[in-house]
């Protein structure tokens, strides 16, 4: 017997095209993303194409034995560093290779439902996809980042793409590839010098000097075969603004100047490893800093600014409570407990998303779907929660009946971010949907059995053994719960 | 990093010593900076155990200025601790010993001023430094008060002339038994010492913690750290993106003042508010919130002479020799919002 799981969804979203009026359901699933038909649950494309042809021919229906080559889709071992060897500019991948990364952990959709930018985790690369007729996936061009990209947002109506990277620096790009070098002001500084910045007026110490002189020689040697310059990045990106601190969230807004005016602002809002929430103005002055909404105690992962409240927003990470601020102004308005006080549990919350009435709020490792209303005065008031059948990795809310479409982790045992399930179940979940009672006063949520969460779940991603050594299984949960690494802990002390 | 044995133990006891001569309070003595001596360098990126405020409200500064704090019990700020008749608004960025301060001290006596540093030896120096000038001073002002005028007052302001001069030379020398001899103490001096203090702190990453938007009139960068190799550069305290926090905390007008014997690293600096470069004139960026401050203003300034001669990297420089590269930039207003 094959005992074999189902890579859960990573991410997931719902488009709507608004040039065709479809609506498709995304999802990155390991190192592939699919696209679904919304209504039907139909997979209209799974891409990389190539590494899956045996995949796309299986019958939707077969849940059964898997095709052998797909056991290499797991993770490169770590020490093979495939980003290194990878050039960004790579075009004409050799069909049988596996792809260079193992997991797409985000994803982002144009307003307009055409583009999708994904990111590819060890590869370092901003991807974008143009949305297909058909429904399949496009990629447009790649773009491997300095640093590994840990946030992306869309602004300017989908002309530029931002992006927050594991240093703390957010670049923007022109959604669609320039051809364009960078024009980074850093540029400059990035040019060789001749001789080396340090002096005999500037080092002293025995050591220093001996250094400099070797230095001295050094580049002496150099002058002879300088021609093996590093090329700088091939497209077009600035850096907007940085944190000392890994970015973990990032989000761009725009509020009226004031009440009165039709007139409107642009902000970028990011929040760091480091407790902070830094407002920033638009990406044409990413440079002037509002404020900052400082208040967490851990780590911030999440941010969420309701479309129908954006005066306010919700921030949450590794404090065991959330905040609600008013957020051009700094101030907190709420802290929302997110756990029993008596309890000393550590929470991580995963995400924060809002439907057109409601808050939600997934913590890392959890089934449980928290729910918030946002009262007029900004504080937030508990409702009932989702319960789903595993954790809560990601969720969309479908614009069209606002159904809440879960991704649901399957592998992992409900509650935990670390132990497996003993034996896969014969047909793994991956999405749940649930909507909001209709007829009662409170806010109840029933599960939805819809055309799309049968026929997506019987569909499948691709397989993981369940036999996998516990090397490879870390490296999933990592991949899968990475919030746990951005809590500090084992502070050396200093001296 | 363990230091060796003998080292650590002599600074316990030298430590234990010095606690024990502050109970008899008969003699203040500055602390000798042998027994502080740290590696030059810390990971800015690295998460240290520090301790920084939630928030500028929330940050205690009674303890570091209690000449300054408010009368009015009741005036506390969000953590509860009193509040400061003034805000902090001169901040030194890696203060090392020191110097800077107690340059600037009698300079600027009603402006308070604070010095930030990430290595804990350095900053205990320091902060013991400050502390035993403000007994001094406390001694001094006791017994100057009866008579004022009279010729033992004088006295100590010749001593204090000898003996600068005598320790100019061996300031930062490394001979062992020298006390500390920084000799700037036995005169009263305005503010009395009661305007500076440090703390220990990685400004690359709370800056924001500590001070709030337009809070600042001057900020200091004295002797950063080189970072030498291109890889480091991002370890730079002057960079594009921090000077972007640096023009959230000072307010239209203030000042940024840098100084280094590092001609590449001026160039950098030049090149990163703006002056050099391929963006220069161009406005792009950070670079449109700085104007560079011209060298006759500089001239007429004082704090850019206590900037090259009162602190320590300034002294070892001229010792050896070096050059010596100021730069200071005045913080423009902010640009009105994109149309």
């Amino acid at each position: 017997m094959a005992a074999t799981f189902q890579y859960p969804f990573q991410c997931i979203k719902s488009v709507e095209r608004r040039n065709s009026g479809r609506q498709l359901i995304i999802g990155s699933a390991g190192p592939k993303i699919y696209t679904y038909a919304a209504e039907t649950g139909e997979r209209l494309g799974i891409w990389p194409e190539t590494a899956n042809t045996a995949e796309a021919k299986a019958a939707p229906s077969t849940t059964g034995e898997e095709p052998p080559e797909k056991r290499r889709k797991v993770s490169p071992p770590p020490d093979q560093k495939p980003e290194d060897s990878e050039p960004a500019s790579q075009k004409s991948r050799k069909p049988e290779a596996s792809p260079a990364w193992s997991t797409i952990p985000i994803l982002a959709v144009s307003a307009d439902g055409e583009y999708v930018v994904a990111v590819t985790a060890e590869d370092k690369c901003i991807r974008v996809f143009e949305v297909e007729e058909n429904g399949a996936l496009k990629q447009l061009s790649e773009r491997q980042m300095p640093k590994r990209p840990s946030a992306i947002a869309l602004a300017d109506d989908d002309r530029t793409i931002l992006c927050g990277d594991k240093f703390g620096d957010v670049y923007s790009l022109p959604l669609i590839d320039t051809g364009k070098g960078s024009v980074a002001p850093r540029a400059p500084a990035k040019v060789r010098p001749d001789q080396p910045a340090a002096t005999t007026l500037t080092v002293h110490s025995k050591r220093n000097l001996a250094s400099l002189e070797q230095q001295l020689r050094h580049y002496g040697q150099k002058d002879k075969n300088s021609a093996e310059e590093k090329p700088s990045s091939t497209f077009e990106h600035h850096l907007l603004l940085g944190h000392v601190s890994m970015l973990t969230d990032l989000i761009c807004v725009s509020i009226p100047m004031d009440s009165s005016s039709e007139k409107k602002r642009s902000y970028i809002l990011t929040a760091d490893r480091d407790e902070h929430i830094r407002v920033s103005r638009g990406p044409s002055q990413a440079h002037i800093i509002e404020n900052y909404c400082l208040g967490h105690t851990s780590f911030v992962n999440s941010l969420c600014i309701p479309q129908w409240a954006p005066e306010y927003l919700v921030s949450g990470g590794g404090d065991n409570y959330l905040l609600v601020w008013r957020w051009n102004e700094g101030r907190i308005v709420q802290k929302v407990p997110l756990v029993d006080e008596t309890s000393d549990s550590e929470v991580a919350v995963r995400g924060i998303w809002v439907t057109d009435k409601m808050v939600l709020v997934a913590i890392d490792g959890s089934a449980k779907l928290l729910c918030f209303t946002l009262e007029s005065d900004g504080t937030m008031k508990a409702q009932n929660s989702i319960q789903a059948s595993g954790n809560v990795l990601d969720l969309t809310i479908s614009s069209k009946d606002s159904a809440v479409l879960v991704s649901v982790d399957a592998v992992h045992v409900a509650g935990s971010t670390q132990e497996w399930r003993a034996t896969p179940s014969s047909s793994s979940t991956l999405i749940e949907a649930f909507r909001l009672k209709s007829d009662t006063e409170n806010v109840e949520w029933e599960p939805m059995s819809e055309a799309i969460t049968s026929q997506v779940n019987s569909q499948g991603t691709s397989e993981i053994s369940a036999t996998l050594e516990e090397k490879q299984k870390k490296e999933l949960n990592d991949a899968l719960y990475s919030s746990g690494n951005l809590r500090k802990k084992n502070l050396g002390e200093d001296e | 990093m363990t230091p060796p044995p003998a080292k650590r133990q002599k600074r316990n006891e030298y430590r234990k010593a010095n606690t024990a001569v502050a109970d008899d309070a008969s003699e203040i003595r500055l602390p000798q900076k042998k027994f502080y001596r740290q590696r030059a360098h810390a990971n800015p990126f690295s998460d240290h155990q520090l301790n920084y405020p939630l928030s500028p409200a929330h940050m205690d500064w009674s303890s570091h200025y209690p000449a300054f704090v408010d009368p009015e019990p009741s005036h506390t700020n969000l953590a509860g601790t009193r509040k400061l008749l003034k805000d902090v608004e001169v901040v030194d960025i890696g203060c090392g010993f020191g110097g800077l301060l107690i340059g600037l001290a009698p300079l600027l006596p009603e402006s308070l001023i604070v010095g930030m540093e990430i290595r804990v030896s350095v900053l205990e120096y320091v902060t013991a430094r400050i502390q035993a000038l403000r007994s001094q001073q406390q001694k001094l002002r006791s017994s100057a008060i009866p008579s004022e005028s009279s010729p033992a007052a004088q006295q100590p302001q010749q001593h204090h002339q000898q003996q600068l001069q005598a320790t100019e030379t061996a300031a930062d020398a490394a001979s062992p038994s020298s006390p500390d001899a920084t000799g700037e103490t036995l005169s009263l001096v305005p503010g009395n010492y009661q305007n500076i203090s440090a703390i220990r702190s990685n400004t690359m990453k709370f800056f924001p913690n500590f001070f709030a938007r337009h809070q600042l009139s001057k900020i200091f960068i004295c002797f950063p750290d080189p970072h030498f190799k291109a890889r480091k550069h991002k370890a730079r305290i002057i960079s594009e993106t921090l000077n972007a926090e640096y023009a959230y905390a000072l307010r239209p007008g203030g000042l940024l003042y840098t100084i280094t014997d590092v001609e590449e690293y001026h160039h950098w600096v030049l090149r990163h508010f703006g002056e050099e470069g391929a963006d220069a004139g161009q406005n792009a960026g950070v670079t449109e919130l700085f104007e560079r401050v011209s060298d006759e203003e500089l001239e007429k300034d004082d704090c850019v002479r206590v900037m090259k001669e009162a602190t320590e990297e300034g002294k070892k420089v001229t010792r050896n020799k070096g050059n010596k590269y100021v730069a200071v930039f005045r913080r423009k207003a902010d640009p009105e919002w994109p149309a």
